[in-house]
């Protein structure tokens, strides 16, 4: 009696340690490396946007909001957001359209769905850089896979030099973006049609709602949520893109390809301009933490709908 | 009769269609896989023959041999040995920052999920939240103060500094998609270990953790996919010491072997492909639970 009595409260005092400090020794390594790596670099960054950045002297002067007055009245910075806005619509509508697309065909029943799913992962599993890599092999002036298509197919009379045309550029970087996106869109959007329940069919058919009408209202409706969240991981994309379009023109030819990302490499690694690498940079943070916040409303509004 | 034939038609249009769609699908991934994988396979003169084959003539293992022993077979001016032969150390480097990123990763926020999803105290929601608005800062901005602090710990040009990174940067994401799955493991079985006896950490280790493996394998698999692929840290942090940036810069070489780095190209993407095919279940549910619900 006497032992069970006292394995109950030590127990209970075990309970009582757990409740008070297990909880911060489970979160500290992750909140410390956390603030370490993201958070004070975070605000390093925003204090250098402020500064002159003397690499040579090692002098780090505060000037205010010089380097953002800079920014914004030069005319290569409004290049570069005129560009994005460019690239990012294409990383959002081709992926975003395509995903669907190939998502509602592989919620089909057919000889080769399952070969087409595994297949669909594989854009998605390939690192960026391959990827541009990739598409360089598509695009080459000399020995490009597009080329060599359309000359086999008797389109066309030589190679076109696609990389050495400026809008050809930017539509093929993109282009190559959009490739993995597509993978990654149709996976989410697979995912959520395969949630749809049969009997919504099955029920809009005895009401008489035709196809087009059975796509909209139930198809469409069930994987808005998910829809949403493909868009705005897709706008993200589209401004936070590097690697592949690094690989592929360097943002090049001239300024063709040179996006907020690529100004914001050659302010920092190529010019050596800290405190204007770190103004551009925070702009483009400010961009993607616009979109980060709507995608956070929606996701807790569509949370509350359920709960 | 014709009502009939209406609904065979209407079968038949629909099967082709869908044929159709999958021909695009089938061309539109594999087309770009599959010059690839022609082009390691061909020697230099066919790579640039018009039309192209499409079928390498005389397919050969020259720019495989070159990337895997890292010498050509043809000795030219410079000696044997080329370029090609950092392929292999980089892949083993990948092959060890990819492996503790994901031990790491999931030591680390396997903890805070837990902690997260078990314990409501008075910071959880505001450092939750905080952790969650990390995932869409640009990586690209935190570049230059990161290389600073990892330049006085004087870790700068090592693979730890990789890790250290790919593990912090993968963190969220690993701690949202835990938390889902530690919220809907039952609390009960957890509750009656802990009253015969087991300590917390005992309980998780014994009955949480088992349960869980879906989303820990899941969440793993993702951080190799990540770890494996990143290239940007990797280019500014260290001297291409992994896979990714040393693609790069076998491409920016003056001139550059098309054919071997295609061959490196396919030898280097063959473990992730390998992982996410063979996790493929396990992926996709990880990735439409850490998107959707985050």
């Amino acid at each position: 009696m006497a032992a069970v009595q006292a394995r109950k409260t030590s127990a209970q005092e075990r309970k009582h340690w757990d409740r008070k400090w297990i909880p911060y020794v489970l979160l500290a390594p992750a909140i410390i490396t956390i603030v370490v790596v993201i958070l004070s670099p975070l605000v390093t960054t925003i204090y250098y946007s402020f500064s002159n950045i003397d690499l040579i002297r090692d002098r780090t002067t505060f000037i205010g909001f010089d380097n953002y007055v800079e920014l914004f009245s030069s005319r290569l910075f409004w290049k570069a957001v005129e560009i994005n806005l460019k690239f990012a619509a294409i990383v959002v509508v081709v992926p975003t359209l395509m995903g669907l697309f190939f998502a509602l065909l592989l919620v089909e029943e057919f000889v080769g769905r399952g070969i087409g799913r595994t297949l669909l992962i594989l854009p998605w599993a390939l690192p960026w850089i391959v990827i541009g890599l990739l598409w360089n092999w598509v695009v080459h002036s000399q020995f490009g896979a597009l080329n060599g298509l359309l000359y086999s197919l008797g389109l066309i009379e030589k190679y076109i030099p696609f990389m050495a045309d400026e809008n050809w550029a930017l539509f093929f970087t993109a282009m190559a973006s959009a490739w993995r996106q597509t993978s990654f869109s149709a996976i989410l959007l697979l995912a959520a049609l395969q949630t749809i329940p049969e009997d919504l069919y099955d029920a809009a058919k005895v009401d008489g709602a035709g196809m087009r009408a059975r796509f909209r209202f139930i198809t469409i409706a069930w994987i808005r949520p998910t829809l949403t969240i493909v868009l705005l991981y897709n706008i993200v994309l589209g401004f936070l893109q590097f690697d592949a379009v690094w690989v592929m023109t360097q943002g090049g030819p001239g300024d063709a390809t040179m996006l907020i990302s690529v100004l914001l490499y050659r302010y920092s690694f190529i010019n050596f301009d800290l405190g204007m690498g770190a103004a551009v940079s925070n702009v483009l943070g400010l961009i993607t933490m616009g979109v980060g916040l709507i995608f956070v409303r929606l996701t807790y509004r569509s949370q509350s709908t359920y709960s | 009769m014709p009502a009939n034939f209406g609904v065979l038609g209407a079968a038949i249009a629909r099967k082709t269609a869908t044929y159709f769609a999958f021909f695009c699908l089938l061309f539109w991934v594999g087309f770009p896989v599959y010059y690839m994988l022609i082009t390691s396979f061909m020697d230099s003169p066919e790579l640039g023959v018009k039309p192209p084959h499409w079928i390498p003539q005389e397919p050969t293992i020259e720019n495989y041999r070159e990337v895997v022993i890292g010498e050509t077979g043809q000795r030219g001016s410079y000696g044997s040995t080329t370029e090609f032969s950092r392929m292999m150390p980089a892949l083993l480097n990948s092959t060890f920052v990819s492996v503790a990123v994901v031990l790491s990763n999931l030591l680390i926020g396997g903890m805070a999920a837990y902690g997260f999803s078990r314990f409501d105290f008075r910071l959880s929601r505001f450092a939750y939240l905080g952790i969650l608005m990390t995932r869409v800062l640009p990586a690209l901005s935190l570049i230059v103060p990161l290389f600073i602090i990892l330049r006085k710990l004087k870790l700068i040009n090592t693979l730890w500094a990789l890790i250290f990174t790919y593990t912090i940067f993968i963190l969220p994401l690993t701690i949202w998609i835990l938390r889902e799955y530690f919220d809907t493991l039952a609390r009960d079985i957890e509750e009656m270990a802990l009253i015969d006896g087991a300590t917390r950490l005992q309980a998780f280790r014994m009955v949480v953790a088992p349960l869980a493996v879906p989303g820990l394998i899941a969440v793993g698999v993702m951080s190799f996919m990540e770890a494996w692929s990143e290239f940007f840290f990797a280019l500014t942090l260290t001297n291409s010491l992994t896979y990714p940036p040393l693609l790069m810069s076998f491409r920016n070489l003056a001139q550059v072997n098309w054919n071997a780095l295609a061959a490196a190209t396919t030898v280097g993407v063959l473990p992730p492909v390998i992982v996410a095919f063979v996790f493929q279940r396990y992926l996709v549910r990880g990735l439409s639970e850490g998107a959707v619900k985050g």
